[in-house]
């Protein structure tokens, strides 16, 4: 059945490797993928260990659903301590990887300790090996799944892996499966870079038994018009995430020029429709019918005919908005080197967008960029520190140290220019006007993060009867809500409401384009425990489920306490505060975040969780959630 | 036990109300219907221009801002909010 898949614990120190049944309590309470992650990172990680270390201890998983019936089932976690942040790391991808896994017999790898020489693993039909890695290490995010596969003479094998910047202990490397799935923030490619784990490559055929499968069948296809008909998904498959372009810099909602504007007047190569020129198809992940992601062939220059995937919105921020550029070209060439690096793009475009300004107002010379001009609007110049950030030479070695070690290392006050929270880079939306936004990546659980708790359909202006419908499920709510997304009321609802939503279909193991993100009308909790039952045969109501999302958010917020984290950190930078935003419609000019009403919804943001002033959960709220005995320290 | 599948769930029943064809002004926010195939679009509202992308010949959407009409009907507003103490 969906529920007999094992978790392993892999020592790569010693070689051992022990694989046990996931107890139906645990399942219970935290599911699977990210949530179990959670469980079992607070469970494992000692306090205070070197996220580089071999102390640290990376996890990778399955949601629940992966590999069922139900849509977009196709979702890997990778979670660790973040060696950017200090707190919490966890990422979430698409592909196929993970149904892989689960075909092969696993749902939770838990790898400890660190390889003497670079390994990887082959886990085939419920057999786990530790393989030498000499051949692929030092190879790029594609190269290396094409070795494996030729290695292991079959070229269905899916593969997670890093790339050079993993290797090269980049503190904002990324995981990556295929061609541009990518496992972004918080650095987990460089945590498996740290235990000399190049690869993770999986084949299976042990098939998952569907609880109920005509019933679950029947479902997933009411659940797949549900998605298919929503007009955001029919976007996404026309264009892509860079869509969403046409809503925010249209209206001035784009972090420019690092942060000085939030807008990039005549940019019309960088919108969607201008990329999509270049694309020659779309493609999607396990289980998808939306199809979201490009496949292009980049049209010039260096990199002439050569193949990648995407770009996402972030590229246009990464590789456009920040660094104040205009051309379409530098966002394919930059998302394809960030993808074969294995590398953060939106945290290397900010970093670069940050060293940009600096470069400008002198903090910055031609000594520490070894003669590259780092000015904004410069292209070749951010191509340039791409490769330099991956390969750590000169100043991109420094920024490959993430903001907060880079501004200590930079000095003279560079830190008043660096847009984050908790040490890493915002995406490049402008959250001056909004803020639910604010509020959201001011308190997200893995640093500045839109997709944590971002209430994206805020922007959308919906009819307050349409909010009150969407946030009343599944728990009651009868406070304000507002249409505007410039008010601060009712806000702090929303973010609670989208995190404990986001934390639910992570999970699951679906798509987060597959629930109420960016679409107002996709399944959530109500569709979830149909979707389930069907598949997995647990009964869970909407409500049990918005609970082990709850539980698992606390476990990231009882890691983070533990880890040092205070309220101070709840906080956004400066800028925010005290420049006012320049362009956009009239609506949005002039405006910062309020101190005063950013601290109050930091309040009620609080309460809603059952945590205190400090951000500390009440002992009756860890009694309620059940997790008041933990570290249990049962799995 | 089963469960049932046939009753709309709240966001089934939400997508009821989605409107195709029509798109919502990225400056007044009132909902609008470009004539099929249109290139660009004035607000009849707020008179703020749009370029259009059609997603299907019946799904518009904004692909972005004419740049220099908005920019003078921002650059007005604004002074008239200044103005009147706003």
């Amino acid at each position: 059945m969906a529920l007999d898949r094992k978790i392993a614990y892999i020592n790569l120190t010693t070689g051992e490797i022990e694989t046990k049944p996931i107890p139906i309590s645990i399942r219970k309470k935290f599911l699977g993928g990210r949530g179990l992650d959670m469980y079992l990172m607070y469970n494992h990680i000692k306090p205070g260990v070197d996220p580089l270390g071999p102390d640290n201890v990376a996890f990778v998983s399955a949601g629940i659903l992966v590999g069922t019936l139900a849509s977009a089932s196709a979702r890997t976690h990778v979670a660790g301590k973040s060696p950017l942040t200090g707190f919490v790391g966890s990422t979430n991808m698409g592909g196929f990887f993970a149904p892989e896994m689960r075909w092969a017999g696993f749902d939770h790898l838990v790898i400890k300790g660190k390889a003497e020489k670079p390994v990887y693993l082959w886990i085939h039909n419920g057999e786990i090996e530790i393989r030498d890695a000499k051949n692929i290490w030092g190879k790029t995010v594609h190269e290396t799944q094409q070795i494996i596969r030729e290695e292991l003479g079959d070229r269905d094998i899916k593969i997670l892996t890093i790339g050079p910047a993993g290797e090269k202990l980049v503190r904002f490397a990324n995981v990556m499966t295929e061609i541009k799935n990518a496992g972004g923030r918080s650095g987990m490619g460089a945590l498996l870079g740290s235990k000399n784990l190049k690869a993770i490559a999986v084949r299976g055929t042990m098939d998952i038994k569907i609880a109920h499968p005509a019933e679950a069948l029947d479902y997933d296809k009411k659940v797949i018009t549900q998605v298919t008909s929503a007009k955001v998904s029919q976007t996404q498959g026309r264009i892509g995430t860079p869509f969403i372009w046409g809503a925010t810099n249209t209206q001035g909602l784009v972090r420019v020029r690092n942060f000085q504007l939030n807008q990039l007047e005549n940019a019309d190569d960088v919108e969607a429709e201008a990329i999509d020129e270049y694309v020659i198809g779309m493609t999607g992940c396990f289980g998808c019918q939306v199809h979201c992601r490009a496949k292009y062939i980049i049209p010039e220059g260096p990199y002439k005919g050569v193949y990648d995937e995407g770009p996402e919105y972030t590229a246009q921020g990464a590789f456009a908005a920040e660094p104040g550029c205009r051309s379409t070209l530098t966002i394919l060439v930059g998302n394809h080197l960030t993808n074969i690096y294995g590398m953060d793009l939106l945290e290397t475009g900010s970093l670069i967008a940050w060293a940009m300004e600096l470069y400008e107002k002198g903090i910055l010379t031609d000594k520490d960029t070894d003669g590259l001009e780092l000015r904004f609007g410069n292209d070749d110049a951010v191509i340039e520190m791409i490769h330099r950030i991956a390969r750590r030479e000169g100043l991109g070695d420094i920024l490959a140290e993430g903001g907060l070690r880079a501004a200590e290392k930079i000095g003279k006050g560079s830190i008043k220019y660096l847009i984050h929270v908790k040490g890493m880079s915002n995406l490049h939306s402008d959250e001056r006007p909004t803020p639910a936004l604010a509020l959201g990546i001011a308190t997200a659980s893995r640093g500045s993060d839109h997709l944590r708790s971002r209430p994206a359909i805020d922007l959308y202006h919906l009819p307050e009867p349409v909010l009150r419908k969407i946030y009343s499920q599944p728990v009651a709510y009868d406070g304000p809500l507002t249409s505007d997304y410039r008010d601060y009321e009712g806000k702090p609802w929303q973010v609670f409401w989208h995190e404990t939503c986001y934390e639910a279909v992570d999970c699951l193991g679906i798509c987060k384009y597959h629930t109420t993100f960016l679409g107002a009308t996709l399944p959530n909790f109500e569709e979830w425990s149909k979707l389930l039952y069907y598949n997995t045969g647990l009964e869970m109501s909407p409500l049990d489920i918005w609970t082990v999302a709850e539980r698992a958010y606390n476990m990231e917020r009882l890691f983070n306490l533990r880890e040092g984290l205070t309220r101070d950190q709840d906080w956004l930078v400066d800028r925010y505060f005290d420049e006012p935003t320049k362009l956009g419609i009239p609506g949005i000019q002039g405006k910062t975040i309020n101190r005063e009403k950013l601290k109050k919804m930091i309040d009620e943001y609080y309460e809603h969780h059952g945590w205190d002033e400090n951000g500390v959960p009440h002992p009756e709220t860890t009694k309620k959630l059940d997790i008041d005995k933990e570290p249990s320290h049962m799995l | 036990m089963a469960k049932e599948t046939t009753s709309d769930t709240t966001m089934e029943s939400l997508a009821k109300g989605r409107s195709i064809g029509a798109f919502r002004c990225l400056n007044c926010f009132e909902r609008v219907i470009p004539p099929a195939g249109a290139k660009t679009y004035k607000c009849p509202h707020c008179s703020f221009e749009w370029r259009v992308f059609w997603i299907s010949p019946t799904f518009p959407r904004i692909r972005g801002p004419v740049w220099d009409v908005n920019r003078q009907l921002a650059a007005e507003e604004v002074r008239k909010q200044r103005k009147g103490g706003k």
